[in-house]
């Protein structure tokens, strides 16, 4: 058995708009996404990323290039790619005349799952996502939000090799965040390939092994996290809370040129681009000007490598 | 074709339609109340003369009754598609494991099981309520005619409500349908006395096809050749449309 769940190679696809103008939505883009890895596909709107996944979860055929899931094409097996798929596409999607166990049951069904297990089953992943209350509810009478845990709750009612989840935590509070990533992870773990796109960067940061930056339907940047820092060189975030901030402190700021600085309730953020020494002798002189609470030093974030990377590739798509 | 699929889209659909019952009510009950109001009135109004001696209007009528239910089925299930696509579940649902052809197929099963027992009750109920005289061997057929007809035409406007993307659009089309379809057929009235180029495009209509072949199911009325070129032509009909359905479905 290859260690490859998705192949990507080459892949274009180009949206006609009117007679003669044309979109290269996606151009050109080649990647490998590993079995039980958290894979996330990044980049600003209109990047390419829903394309992709659209492309991928057989919504749309490819002009050119080649893609397969689990060996299958997915322009020519279209339903052998299904049948090992499941997938939160970025609208909301539930049956609204359907009350929420409904919704859960229709939709195992389509896998051949009915039947007492099926029930239990619903029953475990209605607790799961904190719908017990709403659970005999019809979804057209649930908020968004609530709409949107459905959603993502269909995809622990079955038990297929590959999901893809597009924008996955919009219309979630972060408790129940946090638990949908814990699920997440533990779905990896147990050797689920999933791929993800979502623009709220932390969340990335947090879940994917794998991360693929996109801009204009071209990839920009590939790596796990540690890989893609050193894209952005020295690029430090540091934070010293005081119990009281001094009045001058900005004066030795002088010579070490911060990209940002903010204060804020006895607490002082900088941005710096410089040498690691520069940076440490810079915090010891800061350390030295009032009672120190805490100091935090990081590396850049994905954020900050996402930014770059996009001023770099020329701006937004 | 794998039928874990069709069953699950029959079970999505009755699940779906089970949420209202008036709906389903109406659904059974229509063609009747159509048959009741608009047949019974034009008997009693206008009488009834034509070629076809011996017959009244209720009997005439009840073939045309049910093809326009099955018609009116098949626009209201292709209709669904433009719920499904504001939910956002026609485009998760073309992420199943099923196959285009298995998800238009499942949707109209449950239809097309609407429109049987719709049917059955009108024919059963028109004889016990207006005295229309039925030919019971031609069961079987009235059987076939139905679930083809239903089908066929669900298909036949899927092939729209798949390709225009607003409802407000589709609703133009389907009023057009409606009118130009059903009047220009042998669902109303007899062919034989109107204009020779009137007689001509119904001729050359689905629906006149497809009511003369419920009509001489339910009442026996046609000769067999031409009933059989006919319903011929709604199979060819029938297999056209699918397969335009379903290129439809593809391209979405």
């Amino acid at each position: 058995m290859t260690d490859t769940a998705i192949a990507v190679d080459h892949l274009v696809k180009i949206y006609r708009r009117g007679k003669t103008e044309e979109v290269r939505a996606v151009d050109d883009l080649s990647f490998i996404v590993r079995r039980g890895s958290i894979f996330g596909l990044l980049g600003p709107n209109g990047a390419g990323k829903t394309t992709t996944i659209r492309i991928l979860t057989t919504l749309a055929r490819p002009s050119s290039g080649r893609a397969t899931v689990l060996g299958h094409d997915v322009a020519t097996h279209g339903l052998d790619v299904r049948k090992q798929i499941g997938v939160v596409i970025q609208e909301q999607a539930a049956e609204l005349l359907l009350t929420v166990r409904d919704n859960l049951l229709t939709f195992a069904r389509f896998r051949g799952h009915a039947g007492a297990s099926v029930r239990r089953r619903a029953f475990d992943v209605i607790a799961q996502f904190g719908l017990d209350s709403v659970a005999d509810t019809k979804v057209q009478d649930l908020s968004g939000g609530a709409r949107r845990r459905v959603q993502v709750a269909k995809m622990f009612m079955i038990d297929v090799p590959v999901i893809f989840l597009d924008e996955f935590s919009s219309g979630m509070d972060p408790i129940l965040k946090r638990s949908v990533i814990d699920m997440l992870r533990e779905q990896s773990a147990a050797g689920r390939t999933i791929v993800l796109t979502t623009q709220i960067l932390t969340e990335a940061e947090e879940l994917c092994d794998d991360i693929l930056i996109i801009n204009k339907g071209r990839s920009i940047a590939r790596g796990d996290l540690h890989h893609l820092k050193t894209l952005v060189d020295r690029l430090y975030e540091v934070t010293l809370s005081f119990e009281r901030v001094p009045e001058d402190i900005e004066d030795n700021l002088v010579g070490f040129h911060p990209e940002e600085v903010s204060i804020t309730h006895g607490t002082l953020r900088l941005k710096l681009r410089d040498e690691e020494s520069r940076v440490l002798e810079l915090v010891s002189v800061l350390a030295r000007r009032g009672r120190l609470l805490r100091i935090e030093i990081n590396g850049a974030s994905l954020e900050d490598i996402f930014v770059e990377l996009m001023q770099k590739s020329g701006g937004r798509s | 074709m794998s039928t874990r699929a069709l069953e699950a889209v029959l079970f999505r659909e009755a699940k779906i339609r089970a949420t209202n019952w008036t709906f389903i009510f109406w659904d059974l009950l229509y063609p009747l109340g159509y048959l009741l109001v608009f047949g019974l009135g034009m008997n009693a109004s206008l009488g009834f003369t034509s070629e076809l001696t011996g017959l009244d209007y209720n009997a005439f009528f009840l073939a045309g009754v049910l093809g326009m239910a099955s018609f009116g089925i098949a626009s209201n299930t292709s209709w669904s598609f433009f719920l499904d696509r504001d939910n956002g579940i026609f485009y998760e649902m073309l992420t199943y494991p099923l196959s285009r052809s298995q998800y238009l197929v499942g949707k109209v099963l449950f239809n097309v099981g609407i429109a049987l027992v719709q049917a059955l009750l009108t024919v059963a109920l028109s004889a016990l309520l207006l005295g229309v005289r039925l030919e019971v061997r031609g069961l079987p057929l009235l059987v076939a005619a139905t679930v083809v007809g239903t089908s066929g035409w669900f298909f036949f406007y899927a092939i729209f409500a798949l390709r225009i993307r607003r409802n407000d659009t589709f609703n133009a089309v389907t009023s057009v349908f409606y009118f130009v379809f059903l009047f220009a057929s042998s669902m109303f009235y007899p062919l034989e006395p109107l204009p020779r180029a009137f007689r001509f495009v119904a001729s050359l209509n689905p629906i006149t096809w497809h009511v003369d072949v419920l009509r001489y199911a339910t009442i026996g009325v046609g000769a067999p050749r031409m009933i059989a070129l006919e319903a011929g032509g709604f199979v060819l009909f029938t297999l056209v449309t699918f397969w335009l359905s379903v290129r439809a479905l593809e391209r979405e």
